[in-house]
């Protein structure tokens, strides 16, 4: 039994940070936090290693209270966002550390040392010291010193956001495919939404106070609670317009507080969003639900086209983003890199208002979930 | 800058560096030749700079009495118990000032305690000897000068100690600490280390402090123990001073921190580097 419980834990120092936060993570969970930096995210985890102790609430790890143990009685292994390699011994003692502190039998620690550093490719490299080896397989090192401590909970804080592209994706792969982490209990940290999509069984948002909402990858991109939450997951960022709801003509509409831009609102909307009786809302439109429209297309459902003119062209490879005006309004929009957009060009951008969202302007709570 | 420019300024420098080099080396080698000349030569009123004679039965004279290689020894004791007690209870001060600033009192205690280096220490010469003489009964001991030393010595390893552990990366030991160990064994295993080149040079400075001292060292002992400062000056017979034998035995003095120097230098460097550049 591995399962981590987390019962109204506070910490704060000037202000609050984790606000009577409540979080259970199952064994072989592969939880992952994920956050703008400063939110508090590697104090969650420092608080769930030891290294900072709660103002309140309770830590439990498989079953026993572990929130007044010091960090070297815990069962946990936790990576840092600087690896903090020790310089001074070899990749091997590096990795051997954890099971030096228990003071194992020689033999037993060469074999798992051994283990864990050919299970991460490193096997080659165990001679070396930190500063002779490369950022990847420094933190494949730092990986393996948790890897072969065989604790009930892992922390991974930010172990990958600082590698390359490429070595990035190849470790993604292996924290999917590694036994050991589902055994346990894992919580990862990271403020890359797509290394949360990607890694997360379940996702939990870092917000003021602590996590805004836990999901699926699915629910928390697809079903933000709240404008939080939708303006830090996805790349580009939502577009999001203060908005005015009026009906005009039977026809309820959104209507830009600073332009003249209006949008019809979808009808499964119009309902939940009680006939309009709402007043301003916070209007989100996700930049791949607004595109532009090619010559001959027809529209469909609740797409709604308006006019704009191209002020900023970024073909990124895969796909483009295209940031327009309209009637006032700067949109993002994705498009394909295929057509290059000049400055100034008019474009007509469709919008698939079916896939908006309206957040409350004060409590930023999605209205229409 | 032209070829030619950078070759004279080159050529300057190295002439510059040369005639500070001779400078700086003059007095070691009127000292050398000093202590190898006869004495009817030292006397002379016209100095020579080469001697008639190499007297090598000097060092004979030197190392056949017994005093002056007791002096050496108990200087060696001295120094080395001292800067041995300095460099341990410093570092034990400088982790807890560097890493619980509050729970050890702070900037104002570590200040406090690099200010014990400020006053001019003659003015605690007469209450030092009286207490050290309480305490002991008598100061001409080796262990009064091991302790009275740390007076100087510990404020100085205490502070350089001290920025030395605020550069070690705490994260490292908190690491270390995730390992499953206690914060003792973590200390030796991880923090220690990284330490290391700066706690050698603070060795060094703190083991020349004592081997050099002579103001203290003359105030409280002289008999039954000598330091080689005191030793210096008593090359005498009668009325006449044998400043032959004097500048000889203080030439060998010279030697044990010079290749302690040269032993410790690598460290020295990067000790002192250390608080200045990070990396």
């Amino acid at each position: 039994m591995a399962r981590l419980e987390i019962e109204g834990l506070c910490k704060g120092w000037d202000f609050p940070v984790i606000d009577r936060m409540d979080l259970t993570v199952e064994e072989g969970e592969f939880f992952v936090v994920v956050g703008p930096s400063g939110i508090g995210k590697t104090t969650l985890l420092r608080l769930i290693a030891g290294l900072e102790v709660p103002n309140e609430g309770r830590i439990v790890l498989g079953g026993k209270d572990i929130t007044r143990l010091p960090p070297y009685k815990r069962p946990v292994a936790m990576t840092f966002e600087s690896y903090a390699l020790y310089p001074h011994l070899s990749v091997f003692e590096n990795i051997a550390s954890p099971l030096r502190a228990r003071r194992l039998p020689r033999a037993e620690v060469q074999q798992r040392v051994m283990d864990v550093a050919r299970l991460l490719k490193i096997d080659q490299l165990v001679a070396r010291r930190p500063a002779e080896i490369s950022g990847g397989q420094k933190q494949r090192t730092a990986l393996g010193r948790t890897l072969v401590a065989e604790p009930e909970a892992f922390l991974l804080d930010e172990p990958i956001s600082h590698l390359d592209a490429k070595i990035r994706h190849e470790l993604r792969a292996q924290f999917h495919t590694l036994e050991a982490l589902r055994r346990v209990s894992n919580i990862y940290v990271t403020h890359d939404y797509a290394e949360a999509l990607s890694l997360g069984d379940r996702i939990g948002v870092a917000g003021p106070g602590g996590l805004v909402q836990i999901g699926t990858a699915h629910e928390v991109f697809e079903r933000p609670e709240t404008l939080f939450v939708a303006e830090h997951m996805g790349q580009p960022s939502i577009n999001v317009l203060d908005c005015e709801l009026t009906s005009e003509n039977g026809v309820l509409f959104a209507r830009h507080l600073e332009s003249s831009l209006a949008l019809p609102v979808a009808q499964p909307h119009v309902e939940r969003l009680n006939g309009g009786n709402v007043g301003r809302v916070s209007y989100g439109i996700r930049p791949q639900y607004v595109s532009v429209m090619e010559d001959g297309e027809n529209l469909r459902g609740e797409q709604h086209v308006v006019d704009g003119t191209v002020t900023l062209f970024e073909p990124l490879g895969t796909y483009a983003i295209l940031i327009a005006e309209a009637g006032g309004a700067t949109i993002t929009a994705l498009s394909s890199p295929e057509h290059r957009y000049e400055h100034g060009e008019s474009v007509r951008l469709v919008v698939d208002t079916a896939q908006a969202f309206f957040f409350d302007r004060d409590s930023g709570k999605n209205l229409v979930l | 800058m032209s070829e030619r420019n950078y070759r004279l300024v080159a050529i300057l420098m190295f002439v510059f560096l040369g005639l500070w080099a001779l400078i700086s080396l003059f007095p070691y080698y009127f000292q050398f030749i000093t202590g190898f000349k006869g004495i009817e030569e030292v006397n002379r009123i016209t100095p020579t700079f080469w001697p008639d004679e190499f007297m090598w039965s000097n060092l004979d004279l030197i190392f056949s009495d017994e005093t002056n290689v007791a002096a050496l020894l108990d200087t060696l004791l001295i120094a080395s118990a001292n800067t041995a007690l300095a460099v341990f209870l410093g570092s034990l001060a400088g982790y807890a000032l560097a890493r619980f600033p509050r729970q050890a009192g702070g900037e104002n205690m570590a200040f406090w305690i690099l200010s014990n280096r400020m006053f001019p220490p003659v003015a605690i010469l007469l209450p030092m000897f009286r207490a050290f003489d309480t305490v002991f009964g008598s100061t001409d001991n080796h262990i009064s000068l091991i302790i009275l030393y740390l007076v100087f010595n510990m404020p100085l390893a205490t502070w350089l100690m001290m920025v030395f552990f605020r550069d070690a990366p705490r994260e490292l030991e908190e690491a270390a600490y995730l390992d499953g160990y206690s914060p003792l064994r973590a200390f030796f295993k991880i923090t220690l280390p990284q330490v290391v080149p700066g706690m050698m040079s603070v060795a060094l400075l703190c083991w020349i402090f004592a081997w050099n001292e002579y103001l203290f060292a003359n105030m409280l002992v002289g008999s039954n123990v000598a330091v080689n400062t005191i030793q210096t000056p008593g090359f005498v017979q009668g009325a006449q001073k044998l400043w032959n034998l004097a500048a000889l035995f203080s030439l060998i003095a010279v030697i044990p921190p010079v290749v302690l120097f040269l032993v410790l230098r690598r460290y020295m460097v990067r000790g002192l580097s250390l608080g200045v550049v990070k990396g």
